[in-house]
């Protein structure tokens, strides 16, 4: 035990007493005594059941709050009645900014999240696989892929997790959208995991370059540097591997299975633009900060592109290992990654960095990588 | 009664087929998005759909694509739109090549033309119900224009 409260609540008299007197049945109704008016809710789509959009009202809404949290430290929920002076227990969070991790929309994120939810053991059709002759080549780089994609996973899980406490309990909405981040990201790992054992070639090697780029997203220094290298800059580019995947895969199951986690990416790209959007409208003064981070962040990201992942890309994308299907898997493979750049400079662009396109190393990074390929 | 592609009335099938099969589209969630398919070639034609909740609740043709604020289009020659309906009509789903990330992806067969890189993205956020609504035409009685 590591925390001991100022007051010892077990042993509290004043509360002993309160509780003989209510089991006598007098109640005194205190905690009535602030109770704020009441709101009206409505349900705008009774479709959908109960949406946070609708209960977005009054005292409650994120836009009745001021953008710097000072009075909730604490884990009293956005509304709550708070104790008078400081009583309320400090759990120091650091993310008291709305700015800081607030993203347009994440209500909505946070709904289409719960509504699509899929699950791995029984939503990918796992007992057509028998249904499929695979040539050896293909499934050993396919669990290549696996391998790679499982480790991405597994950082996607834990940027999330490392935040969370971090932010004031009154943003909610992001802290129950990361939580679905989460879940999403725990499930790709699951189904990475079992693809790569499904076949019995099982998980090949890890790679020490990507693992290296992941740990450049878990160390940066605040949750917005994290969220705008792993939501815009590492999942848009994981969202065109998982659609370069799909495109490559080598039956229905693996194209269901890509189908499935590109629906998750894109709404964790979609709400790390709306965040980065929201911080450069509402906090232009960061833009220096991000930019500098993103210098480092897009070349740490290459590391993504190991000789591993991309040899494993290759043999896929041309289907085969013979010189005609890798010189049609080179073809392949860099033509995705001309997408992924740009796919990333266009998100940048909306979110209010077009100077991206200009300071990034991304484009030369590409082009040297393509030419040592080619030169092989 | 066949149906003839590409007409307001075979959107609207697969819309009305949507409808009915409400379970399998409200497992796969909800799906908020306004796109349109272009059936590119001598005839062009321009169908939005608006999609809400679990149901294609809009299908209309369009003059124009700035007749409804889209979030992205998919434009494929009517070839193109047929060999794909085809291939859902061997066995109820596409055949690898023939999804519509595949047709969309490396090679551009099918383009994905938008202006706004969030609205793009709804294309990937409701990719396995914009394939499903596809994929209902596999027992359809199509007349090719
Ligand atoms: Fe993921
Ligand atoms: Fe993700």
């Amino acid at each position: 035990m590591s925390y001991y409260g100022s007051t010892d609540y077990s042993y509290n008299s004043d509360f002993n007493l309160r509780v003989r007197d209510m089991k006598k049945g007098n109640l005194d109704f205190g905690w009535l005594d602030d109770a704020r008016d009441k709101v009206e809710v409505r349900r705008q789509d009774p479709r959908r059941g109960l949406m946070l959009q609708d209960i977005e009202v009054g005292d409650y809404a994120i836009e009745n709050t001021p953008e710097v949290v000072r009075e909730n430290r604490g884990l009293a929920p956005r509304g709550a009645i708070l104790a008078e002076g400081s009583d309320q227990p400090d759990l120091g969070p650091t993310l008291n900014k709305k700015s800081d991790v607030w993203g347009y929309r994440v209500q909505s994120y946070w709904e289409e999240a719960m509504s699509r939810q899929w699950n791995v053991t029984t939503d990918v059709p796992w007992q057509d696989m028998d249904k499929y002759e695979i040539p050896e080549e293909i499934e050993f780089a396919f669990c290549q892929l696996c391998t790679l994609l499982s480790e991405v996973e597994m950082i996607a899980t834990d940027l999330p997790s490392k935040w969370s406490h971090h932010m004031n309990s009154q943003f909610q909405e992001v802290k129950g959208f990361i939580a679905t981040q989460c879940i999403d990201e725990a499930r790709h790992a699951e189904v990475f995991r079992k693809r790569a054992l499904a076949n019995g070639v099982g998980l090949l090697r890890a790679s020490v370059r990507g693992e290296h780029a992941l740990k450049g997203i878990l160390e940066a220094d605040s949750y917005s540097e994290g969220s705008v290298f792993l939501h815009v800059l590492g999942e848009g580019f994981i969202l065109t591997l998982f659609r370069s995947s799909e495109f490559i895969s080598p039956t229905p199951v693996e194209q269901r299975m890509f189908q499935l986690v590109m629906q998750d990416e894109a709404r964790h790209v979609s709400y790390g633009l709306q965040h980065l959007k929201y911080l450069m409208d509402e906090c232009p003064e960061a833009r220096p900060q991000i930019n500098g981070f993103l210098d480092e962040a897009e070349r740490h990201l290459t590391g993504l592109f190991n000789p591993d992942q991309l040899e494993s890309m290759i043999v896929l994308g041309g289907k085969g290992t013979s010189p005609e299907c890798i010189k049609r898997g080179v073809e392949t493979v860099g033509a995705f990654q001309g997408k992924q750049i740009q796919e990333y400079f266009h998100r940048a662009e909306r979110a209010g960095l077009p100077e991206r396109r200009e300071r990034s190393p991304l484009l030369e990074l590409q082009q040297r990588m393509l030419t040592a390929i080619q030169a092989v | 009664m066949a149906i003839k592609f590409p007409s307001v009335e075979f959107f609207q099938e697969l819309a009305n087929r949507m409808q009915g099969n409400a379970a399998e589209f409200e497992k796969l969630g909800f799906c908020d998005t306004v796109m349109a398919v272009k059936v590119d070639g001598g005839d062009p034609h321009l169908y939005g759909l608006t999609f809400s909740c679990f149901d294609c609740t809009d299908v209309r043709e369009l003059g124009g694509a700035d007749e409804l604020e889209l979030d992205f289009t998919l434009v494929a020659p009517l070839a193109l739109w047929r060999e794909m309906f085809e291939s859902i009509q061997k066995s109820g789903i596409p055949e690898p090549a023939y999804t519509l990330n595949s047709l969309s992806h490396v090679g551009d067969r099918m383009a994905v033309v938008y202006d706004d890189p969030e609205g793009h993205d709804k294309f990937y956020r409701f990719m396995a119900t914009i394939q499903a609504f596809v994929n209902q035409a596999s027992d359809l009685d199509i007349e090719w224009a």
